[in-house]
């Protein structure tokens, strides 16, 4: 057993001596990079070193948490942890966390990863793959981040792990005029399959295609969406089908299990599997993460749940334990059985949306919200793109756009970008029919 | 905090060959309480720690950070933040406006000290909170949530120019998200409270009635609520709507890096940029406008006395009678302009690299009162306050979609508009504005941007606001 599990096995152990009903820690040791480019150029290179254990304890079904960063403080800190348990309320719905012992898969992380010798590198392979496809007046920026996390986790309750979590994300953004842009992303959990050139190629393609927009018009459009687009609709869904949020009614979800929510090509499911940049081998209470099936066909299935959830939703965890709540990890759209070319050749009179953000609902029991879509916006006649387009607002509900989708593509892309498209997903091209878009006046 | 082990790393950085170096570290006790639906769901307590380093040389910029408090992580980290630097090979190389070093300490005194209430009081102070929501007879609100983040920041701040600053902070953060339900029909709000200093504001809040008046307001919405017919008219906005839209789009566009296209992959650009139409001297508003950022509002949530590159805080007039006068710069920015830093830079931890951003973002007051305003509108709706709201990523294109929201008929408000909702350009917007009243008021928000994300606590505000003639739909 290595020093590191053994030092978290000890906070577990100090907690049960105090007389908590529960302990559970999580040591991260976490090793993360980033550079960030603007203007064709590097702006800064970060990089940060975070040592934490992550602490939670019950006592009388009383839940605090707490962050160790030093084991030399550990006592002090769970002493007083525990007084605050002490003196906390009790939360009678409170269901504890997961018991047992566990085998997880085995960690895939990319040692490379942990310590990148010249990032920069990658970043000037985008930068030259936008300049290719879009000209060499293209103004590029974005950020290449790398992750790598060593992860020891002891419960009280039987699960002990280890596990190792990588990623490298790069975001680009290119412009060929002030207000034509493109965004491409790629993201991988090992550097074996990251290839810069491919969020360069598309940032650039796009940019090219957006030059001289016209104004958009407000009306229904068919909508093509883009992957990255559409990462942030599946990662709204996501979050909305966390039993926290269903509890909060932060969801569109609320009293829909077994209920239809979406049209029948739609197959949902929340998968941290290892080609993910959020994979995850265990949940924050050690239970194995799982691939979890929550719209099937259209319907309903299940909520997202940690132990303590499920139990106030009579069923079994899901393994999406958060360290207090539960969380969606990846979410991921099961591919449909057309090309993305089938798609647009689907589409008379629509739109191609490449980009959004700044999502923002009116009320998320109903799902009436709006995003703004950015960067590439395109005008499809017969199938073809005919003119770039600015200035408009996709203004609909979320749970109407689940029910309008007509057609998924085959292709697939990773996708995670800022707190836009956030957690990651697996995200096709999807066509969407009757969607609602408006215009400032 | 061991301020020996950030200066041991001030000093190494200096061994380099250094244009600049920086050192800063936080210590900061957090706690979070998040009563769901009447049941505290945890109890969060932490204390984090930690110092970076940031270093110019050869052009380019390196930072690096850990909360390892020794003298070998120390090197470590100044080695890291130099390699990168020097690795960044820029053809312009990067600068800093000029500053003179400066000696501070700094604090926000406290009249009830946030250390000296018992975490049982706090639980129970919000506790009561939800107790009083969810015992209101013909009031339904099924779903609640009542959190609080409660904090206490030190700050270390040095710098190879001989700046040292230091602070301490006291942050109350209440928040709360309610979901009303009255025939079948659901409707939600979110208010957010903030400030900086003690425990006196969670009771100046009246968090109760101020929860209880949004409550009761949805139920209104839903039971009474009608639509508008879509077509153009007065729109009456009270301070929280004056303040997002200032936020919105006066603050977050006059950010000099925004303009620079240093955040042009996540926040965004700006519809102000070199060459551009709008530029300083360019009229954005009507006459009567003027957006000022100030972080030296007493005990505001966005309050600083210096920012973390050690420059002294003062207000930024950045509409000023109409017209674009100035932006928000750190050290960098304003090099790359010519001109000063007027200490903007703000960095939400000690692992984030400081970037440009607001403090407490206000439309000036006028000379109207808000009695005023609504009785010289003959058709128009008032916005009290906002639900959905989102804005382009060069911060023209928006949208407010109204929560609290009624007709006005002949200088009179009538029943509950459901959602009305204004989509415009920032030039329609400020230009649209005839009347301003007296009074202003302020809210707390979280202001996101950065990659990593930071959010920083500001205050939006400003008075209420005539925008003659716009279109509602």
């Amino acid at each position: 057993m290595s020093e590191v599990l053994t030092k978290t096995q000890e906070i577990v152990k100090e907690g049960l001596a105090l007389g908590a009903d529960e302990v559970l820690a999580k040591t991260t040791f976490g090793r993360y990079r980033q550079t960030r480019f603007s203007n064709n150029q590097v702006d800064i290179t970060v990089a940060w070193n975070d040592y934490v254990t992550d602490v939670a304890l019950s006592w009388k079904k009383r839940l605090v948490a707490t962050q160790i960063r030093n084991f030399q403080d550990s006592n002090n800190i769970i002493n007083r942890l525990f007084k605050l348990a002490k003196v906390s309320k009790e939360n009678p719905a409170y269901g504890g966390i997961a018991e047992g012992t566990f085998k997880y898969s085995k960690p895939t992380a990319d040692k490379n990863l942990r310590e990148l010798e010249n990032p920069t590198e990658y970043v000037l392979e985008a930068l030259e793959a936008a300049k290719r496809e879009a000209g060499g007046e293209v103004n590029a920026g974005g950020t290449l981040y790398t992750k790598y996390e060593d992860v020891y986790l002891v419960s009280s309750q039987g699960p002990i792990g280890q596990d190792a979590r990588s990623a490298v994300e790069l975001s680009i953004r290119a412009f060929s005029q002030i207000d034509a842009s493109g965004h491409g992303v790629e993201c991988c959990s090992s550097l074996k399959e990251f290839k810069p050139t491919r969020a360069g190629e598309k940032a650039g393609e796009i940019a090219k295609l957006a030059k001289n927009p016209k104004q958009g018009e407000e009306g229904k459009y068919d909508i093509i969406f883009d992957p990255l687009f559409f990462g942030s609709m599946l990662a709204t869904w996501g979050s909305m089908a966390s039993a926290f949020s269903v509890m909060i009614k932060l969801s569109v979800f609320v009293d829909k299990l077994g209920k239809k929510v979406a049209s029948d090509i739609v197959t949902l499911r929340d998968n941290p599997a290892r080609y993910s940049v959020s994979n995850h081998a265990f949940d924050d209470e050690g239970f194995p993460t799982q691939e979890n099936t929550f719209i099937d066909h259209g319907t309903l299935k299940t909520y997202l749940h940690n132990t303590s959830t499920a139990k106030i939703f009579k069923t079994q965890t899901t393994g999406n334990a958060g360290l207090v709540q539960p969380t969606a990890w990846n979410i991921e759209m099961d591919p449909g059985d057309s090309s993305k070319d089938e798609l647009f050749k689907q589409v008379k009179h629509g739109l191609y949306l490449t980009n959004t953000w700044y999502t923002r609902f009116q009320n998320y029991a109903t799902g009436d919200f709006s995003t703004i879509p950015r960067d590439g916006i395109f005008l499809i006649e017969d199938g073809e793109i005919k003119q770039s387009l600015k200035d408009l607002r996709l203004s609909d509900n979320i749970l109407r756009l689940l029910n309008q989708i007509k057609g998924i593509s085959k292709e697939r892309q990773h996708v995670h970008w800022w707190l836009e498209a956030d957690p990651p997903s697996l995200s096709p091209y999807v066509l969407a029919e009757d969607i609602q878009m408006t215009r400032p006046k | 905090m061991e301020k020996d082990i950030a200066d041991y790393a001030l000093n190494y950085a200096q061994e380099k060959h250094v244009q600049y170096a920086e050192v800063r570290a936080h210590r900061t006790k957090n706690e979070q309480l998040v009563i769901k639906n009447g049941v505290l769901d945890a109890f969060v307590s932490t204390i984090n720690s930690g110092f970076c380093v940031r270093i110019l040389a050869k052009g380019g910029l390196g930072f690096a950070s850990t909360n390892k408090w020794t003298k070998n992580e120390a090197k470590t980290v100044v080695d890291t933040a130099f390699k990168f630097a020097t690795m960044a090979k820029r053809k312009d190389k990067i600068t800093f406006a000029e500053e003179k070093g400066v000696e501070a300490k700094w604090s926000v005194p406290q009249k009830k000290k946030i250390e000296d209430i018992p975490p049982e009081q706090k639980i129970e102070e919000l506790m009561e909170v939800d107790k009083n929501l969810s015992s209101q007879e013909g009031l339904s609100i099924p779903g609640r949530v009542i959190a609080c983040s409660i904090s206490l920041t030190e700050k270390y701040f040095a710098n190879s120019e001989n700046s040292i600053v230091t602070s301490h902070v006291p942050k109350i953060a209440p928040f709360a998200f309610i979901t009303v339900v009255e025939d079948g029909k659901p409707e939600q709000a979110y208010k957010q409270f903030g400030r900086s200093g003690g425990w006196e504001s969670f009771n100046e809040w009246k968090m109760t009635e101020s929860l209880l008046h949004e409550a009761k307001v949805l139920q209104k919405l839903i039971k009474e609520g009608r639509n508008i017919k879509p077509e153009k008219m007065d729109l009456v906005c009270g301070p929280e709507v004056t303040g997002i839209a200032a936020h919105e789009s006066c603050g977050h566009p006059t950010e000099a890096d925004r303009i620079l296209g240093r955040e042009m992959s996540q926040a965004g650009r700006s519809f102000i940029y070199q060459g551009g139409s709008y530029w300083i001297g360019t009229k954005i508003g009507s006459s009567l406008v003027t957006i000022v950022d100030d972080p030296t509002v007493k005990n505001s949530y966005g309050y600083y006395e210096y920012d973390d590159e050690g420059i002294k805080a003062r207000p930024r007039y950045l509409y000023k009678d109409g017209v674009i006068n100035d932006f928000l710069h750190n050290r960098e920015t304003a090099a790359k302009l010519g001109t000063r830093s007027n200490g903007s830079s703000r960095a939400n931890s000690y692992s984030r690299e400081a970037i440009v951003r607001m403090a407490n973002t206000f439309l000036q007051p006028g000379d109207w009162t808000r009695e005023e305003i609504i009785e010289d509108v003959k058709h128009g709706i008032f916005m009290q306050s906002f639900t959905e709201w989102n804005i382009d990523d060069r911060r023209f294109n928006q949208r407010y979609v109204g929560r609290e929201a009624y007709l006005i008929e002949n200088g009179e408000l009538k029943h509950p508009i459901a959602r009305p909702a204004i989509e415009t350009s920032t030039l329609t917007w400020w230009s649209a504005v005839d009347a301003i009243s007296k009074e202003i008021d302020y809210d707390a928000a979280t202001c996101g941007k950065g990659d990593p994300m930071q959010g920083v606590p500001v205050y939006t505000g400003g008075p209420t606001i005539r925008l003659k003639e716009v279109y509602i739909r």
